[in-house]
């Protein structure tokens, strides 16, 4: 065999070959994948969550959030704790777009009447020793305890109530406003969320 | 012993990152800290390792015409599953490494010991030189990533070496201080070779 045929016939068996080892490796990978994404939520469910001792991320709600770019419904999912069967907290994705660089991912954790637990930043691609600085907890602590009446949103360089981080303002500032516009849209649908 | 020739040429004299200047996105990219330079050297050694071994393996089979692609598809499938296999057991790993994962598929230092070396020797002295390879790899990427994290956040491996008032040296954690770190250390190994020659 020679010639084109065998150039094709042995392109051919080596991407059959390397199908094959993939789907096997697949296969095997497929359930800790799974099971680490699931428990990545969980870590960041735990640490904005007041008690609970459900499973939340199998006691959701989502709600529409907008729409994007082509038209289609953007999701937001609400995780539900609950304690003894009582709701004790609920806790949302929400993402910041206007970060010093790309997308700042977080999870807000609330209470029922939408008073601020915890903050967890989960992905982002701030500077590093600069603006990464919102992952440490002397900033995130600073929501605790914050509702959306009575607070100031923003950062205190912009005269709001909100510490900034030297060197950095613009991710602290895109944070700030995130977490306001999650507890806006959580107190305009808190009905919906709440329902069990 | 040959085969151990084969392996040690990879840590210095023809060290992909230092001498011959080849992978350097990657190694630019991730070493930030010393363990990532560790994760990544891992990975690109296995699947430097694996390319080698199947590149060899197949090196009669596979006609000259047609290499290029069909090394290529044999270096993805190795990354593929390196890939799969972090994510599953290696998560932080995964995540912190990001796309530069799957660009190891072109990280020129795997096709070009394929097309180098494997694709011309035969399998034992084509793994000795994946493994020397990769290791050198790996060493080059693990000191670049602790000169910039020990500097950079006065941290190695995730442990604080200098005391709590150590004002890190920011720049070296940027991508400008890949190159300038880089940068040094060259000129410190170029220093050193023709001191002793």
């Amino acid at each position: 065999m020679n010639g084109l045929p065998r150039l094709i016939v042995t392109l051919t068996l080596i991407t059959v070959g390397a199908g094959l080892l993939l789907s096997l490796v697949e296969s095997v990978t497929r359930e800790p994948i799974a099971e680490q994404r699931r428990l990545e939520i969980l870590r960041a469910l735990q640490t904005v969550l007041p008690v609970f001792d459900n499973s939340p991320d199998a006691d959701t709600v989502e709600l529409v959030v907008g729409q994007d770019k082509k038209g289609r419904d953007q999701m937001r999912t609400f995780f539900r704790g609950r304690e003894n069967g009582t709701l004790s907290g609920v806790a949302f994705t929400v993402i910041a777009p206007d970060g010093y660089s790309g997308n700042i991912g977080m999870m807000v954790g609330v209470d029922p009447r939408g008073t601020v637990v915890g903050l967890e930043i989960l992905t982002h691609a701030e500077t590093p020793g600069l603006g990464d600085k919102i992952t440490r907890n002397e900033f995130k602590d600073q929501f605790k305890g914050k509702t959306l009446e009575g607070v100031d949103w923003r950062v205190k360089k912009d005269g709001g109530d909100f510490d900034q981080i030297t060197g950095a303002t613009i991710s602290p500032r895109a944070v700030v406003k995130a977490v306001q516009q999650g507890l806006q849209f959580f107190l305009d649908h808190q009905a919906e969320v709440l329902t069990p | 012993m040959s085969l151990l020739k084969e392996f040690r040429k990879g840590l210095w004299r023809e060290n992909a990152v230092f001498r011959l200047l080849l992978g350097l996105c990657p190694t630019l990219a991730v070493t930030t800290s010393a363990e990532h330079g560790l994760g990544m050297g891992f990975a690109t050694t296995f699947v430097l390792v694996g390319s080698n071994i199947v590149v060899s393996l197949l090196r009669k089979a596979i006609p000259s015409k047609v290499r290029i692609p069909a090394f290529i598809v044999i270096i993805a499938s190795f990354v593929t599953v390196v890939q799969l296999c972090m994510e599953a057991y290696f998560y932080d790993l995964y995540k912190a490494l990001g796309i530069f994962i799957p660009l190891i598929v072109v990280n020129c230092v795997i096709l070009g010991r394929a097309e180098a070396f494997a694709s011309k020797n035969r399998l034992l002295p084509a793994m000795a030189d994946g493994l020397g390879m990769g290791t050198g790899f790996t060493l080059a990427l693990f000191v670049l990533g602790a000169v910039r994290e020990l500097f950079g956040s006065g941290t190695l491996l995730g442990f604080a070496v200098f005391g709590a008032g150590y004002q890190p040296f920011l720049l070296l954690i940027l991508p400008p201080g890949a190159f300038i770190a880089m940068g040094l250390l060259l000129a410190g190994m170029n220093r050193f070779d023709t001191n002793r020659s």
